[in-house]
């Protein structure tokens, strides 16, 4: 008897997949679920067509009435029950205790990513495949495009893959099984509802990994003819999405998007396949999703700064009816700068906090560089310092966030307002006080201190001078001080301090500048000399392991 | 056979933040034996066996089973081990052959009509053929062990790692896992086993090990282990047929005995000598003229042995 090693990619014959087809499509489960759901498509169906069969409309307008409810049910089947099938079945796994075995099981960590991200919601696809007969009814019947349908369906496929990898992943990393389900909730919608809004301030990439911009561009042509030009002519949708001097189609941008963060979450499960242990992401890998990001956001808001639909107010008043309001004012500018400062540095502190070391790790690190007669933890191992990276992230968010404020800046709506080069050096000190100073604590100092002074320097100063502010004017200068202590709000006063086009109120006109310059200057002290704390501690606990581990097995 | 070790396992160190689990353990299990580990709660045997088993990064030291690094080569070692973790657990949604095929199918055993005579022989292994169609969590506590042994042994693993397997069976079905062990053994496989009930393992092992607060404290044979860990110590009865008061007072004047008491044609004591020391207090009675009918023997059992291990934690 001959083993055989099955390939990641033969999904159909990968073991978990079917050991999943085995449990989850057993007429005794399914059969019920498929009759309710088969009864529900049956009934919009029908009744959307009975309706207009009376009221004598067109039966072209009527076999289309049904396609957007067929498509809320197919939404609901696939993205809420089967990511929360997918999060929960993983979750299950750990708490029946056999995931061990699947541990075990001599599978590439690809072959059981895929396994489980099929596996786990089949009964969902399947619903999802016989509630399709009736949408390809209803498209036939409706005369719709292939134009329309497909794009559509395309992303509908796509952004439930990516719904479901994200319920995977909180399902593989959270240990807790409550908690697992709160944290998938809170992420997919997190993600997918909140973080998009950020298309709203400049931030126009995040839209593109929900369903949302193909959606309402599919729209028109899934509506009865006479709704579906009115949508049309309300929409004034751009017809393509504008990639620094790209034009691509919405559907390719948002594919190629959400199959960028299916790849980064797969690298993250199939990390912790192989070693449970393991930081979510390499390095290398965070440096370069970390990049990508900054080409997205860049490559998707620069093209819309001349045309001015990057700027909120302009926006919104070419979405309601193409009146061309006035320039945008400097405030959009400014707080849209800090935003972008803002988002770039959260982003460093998730990806810092994923990277960064543990004292196990780096005693992991120290003793495998021992066995194999290395010198030093390799610098991209999960065992090495997570500075350098994390100093490279903040660089290149620098680098990215002083190209999109320049871009705002210099653009033709604020004329003879210009972004100095030495406000890429204050762009890149925000960043390393912030980014280096949050890497260099949690490394040296543990998640604890890290934890506490979030609290008591992050958010308890920016609580605190709220409330100061909102008593009184008065205080609004001290509060300006305390406020500007926290490293989150420091982009938004470096922007209000560092661009021509700022205006601040005259109550906190003085009080701002000074603040960022100090707490800068604070800033940049404590992290260098948290850089130079972490050295010697690393040194220290190098020292301590290859002591230990000078035994007869190491020499 | 080959010189290899089956399982070498070098300096092992387990951490967790500043509790170490595992301290400094060395350990050579040779081919084709069944190796017993036995230690309190919190001894470190799960943490070994998850190092073992490719679950678990230690802090450091190596282990190497049939050859392979496990921490170098992780799905090399997958493929030599068979695991059976603690209280063995079975997925609720799956029938007990639905359950074997799908692992027969995850190690790549043949094609299917192949993996279903492997499952099959497998099922007859562990006598449960008559349940194959019965859903896995109907099954018994002792039949869902047996089912996980079953499935441990499908791809025919060199490294079987079972973490208590005969928790919670009756003496029947511990007897006949003890059976399938042995005869694991005698085909070739190396059986690594642990359990808190060390007499059980005497029984079942070739050899065995001691495990506490993360510190091998003996290991070899059953009665390597009982003198490394100081308790030569047994109770020695002879009945004799007449003259008790003498024979008595002869063995207590010999050295390493105390504690004689006669009590009818009984005369027991305490001897702490070797096994040299103790044929030569027999033939010492028999030279006296004195006509014994009976000479047995009571060693301190594993079980006080462990728990004077358990006990030693509660010290300060």
């Amino acid at each position: 008897m001959k083993n055989t090693r099955i390939s990641a990619w033969n999904v159909w014959q990968n073991p978990i997949f079917r050991r999943y087809c085995y449990s989850r499509l057993r007429a005794r489960g399914l059969g019920i679920q498929l009759l309710l759901f088969v009864l529900v498509s049956g009934f919009i169906v029908a009744m959307t067509n009975s309706i207009g069969v009376r009221f004598g409309s067109d039966p072209v307008d009527n076999a289309r009435r049904a396609l957007i409810p067929l498509l809320v049910i197919q939404g609901i089947i696939l993205f809420v029950f089967g990511t929360a099938q997918v999060a929960g079945g993983m979750v299950a796994e750990r708490d029946e205790g056999v995931i061990d075995y699947q541990r075990l099981i001599p599978m590439s960590p690809l072959a059981k990513v895929l396994g489980y991200v099929f596996g786990l919601p089949v009964r969902e696809w399947a619903l999802f495949l016989v509630s399709l007969l009736f949408t390809a009814w209803s498209l036939w019947r409706g005369q719709v495009s292939w134009t329309v349908w497909l794009p559509l369906y395309t992303v509908v496929v796509s952004s439930a893959l990516l719904y479901h990898f994200t319920g995977l992943l909180t399902g593989t990393v959270v240990k807790n099984k409550r908690w697992a389900f709160l944290v998938c909730i809170l992420l997919v919608f997190s993600l997918y509802t909140i973080i998009p809004q950020m298309a709203k301030f400049g931030l126009v990439f995040f839209k593109y990994l929900t369903i949302t911009p193909v959606f309402e561009e599919s729209l028109p042509g899934l509506l009865p003819a006479s709704s579906g030009a009115a949508v049309r002519a309300w929409q004034r949708l751009a017809p393509t999405v504008k990639f620094f001097n790209l034009d691509l189609s919405e559907v390719v941008f948002t594919v190629f998007s959400q199959v960028g963060l299916i790849l980064t979450f797969t690298v993250m499960l199939c990390r912790k396949w192989r070693w449970s242990e393991s930081h979510l992401l390499g390095k290398l890998w965070a440096a370069g999703f970390f990049v990508w990001v900054q080409v997205l956001l860049l490559g998707n808001a620069l093209p819309l700064i001349e045309p001015g639909t990057l700027f909120p107010s302009r926006g919104f008043s070419q979405m309601m009816g193409g009146f061309q309001g006035p320039a945008p004012s400097t405030w959009e500018a400014m707080a849209m700068s800090g935003i972008y400062g803002f988002v770039t540095l959260a982003l460093i502190f998730i990806l810092a906090g994923i990277i960064t070391p543990s004292v196990d790790n780096q005693v992991r690190g120290w003793r495998r560089a021992r066995k194999q007669g290395a010198t030093s933890i390799p610098a991209l191992s999960d065992g090495g310092t997570a500075f350098w990276v994390v100093l490279f992230m903040a660089v290149a968010g620098a680098v990215g966030w002083f190209i999109f404020t320049r871009g705002l800046v210099e653009s033709r709506w604020y004329p003879g307002h210009i972004v100095p080069l030495r406000t890429l050096g204050y762009f890149i000190a925000v960043m390393f006080a912030g980014g280096v100073g949050f890497q260099t604590l949690l490394e040296g100092k543990g998640g604890r201190v890290l934890g506490l002074a979030t609290i008591f320097v992050g958010v308890v100063p920016v609580m605190v001078g709220s409330v100061m502010a909102s008593i009184s004017d008065r205080f609004a200068p001290a509060a300006a001080w305390l406020i500007g202590m926290s490293p989150v709000s420091t982009p938004f006063y470096a922007s209000g301090t560092l661009l021509s086009i700022a205006e601040l109120p005259g109550n906190i006109a003085r009080a701002v500048p000074r603040a960022f310059h100090f707490w800068l200057f604070v800033g940049l002290i404590v992290a260098l000399w948290l850089a130079v704390q972490l050295r010697a501690n690393r040194q220290k606990i190098a020292k301590d392991v290859l002591q230990v581990a000078a035994t007869p097995s190491s020499q | 056979m080959s010189a290899i070790p089956a399982i070498d396992i070098r300096y092992l160190r387990v951490d967790y933040g500043n509790f170490v689990a595992v301290d400094d353990l060395t350990l050579t299990v040779p081919r084709g034996e069944v190796f017993g580990l036995v230690g309190p709660n919190g001894a470190g045997k799960t943490s070994t066996f998850r190092v073992l088993t490719t679950l678990m990064e230690p802090t450091y030291g190596e282990v190497i089973l049939d050859g392979v690094d496990v921490l170098e080569d992780i799905e090399s070692a997958r493929r030599i081990i068979g695991y059976m973790p603690d209280l063995a657990p079975v997925p609720t949604d799956l029938k007990v052959w639905e359950f074997l095929e799908f692992h027969a199918a995850a190690y790549g055993i043949g094609n299917r009509s192949q993996r279903r005579e492997r499952v099959a022989e497998c099922l007859e292994e562990v006598a449960l053929t008559d349940q194959r169609e019965k859903w896995c969590k109907e099954l018994s506590r002792g039949q869902t062990q047996r089912v996980v042994l079953a499935k441990t042994l499908l791809h025919r693993p060199s490294v079987l790692i079972l973490d208590e397997p005969a928790s919670g069976l009756d003496p029947l079905a511990r007897r006949d896992m003890r059976t399938a062990l042995r005869k694991l053994a005698e085909g070739g496989a190396t059986v690594f086993v642990s359990s808190h009930i060390l007499s059980e393992l005497a029984e079942m092992c070739t050899s065995l090990c001691v495990m506490n607060r993360g510190r091998l404290l003996a290991s070899g044979t059953a009665d390597e282990v009982r003198s490394t860990l100081g308790n030569t110590e047994r109770v020695l009865t002879a009945t004799l047929l007449a003259r008790h008061e003498e024979a008595a007072a002869w063995i207590a004047a010999q050295p390493a005995v105390h504690e004689v008491k006669v009590s009818g044609q009984q005369v027991s004591f305490t001897f702490k000598g070797n096994d040299d020391a103790q044929a030569d207090l027999m033939e010492g009675i028999v030279r006296l003229g004195i006509r014994m009918r009976a000479f047995e023997e009571k060693r301190t059992s594993f079980e006080d042995i462990l728990v004077g291990v358990a006990e030693s934690n509660r010290r300060p």
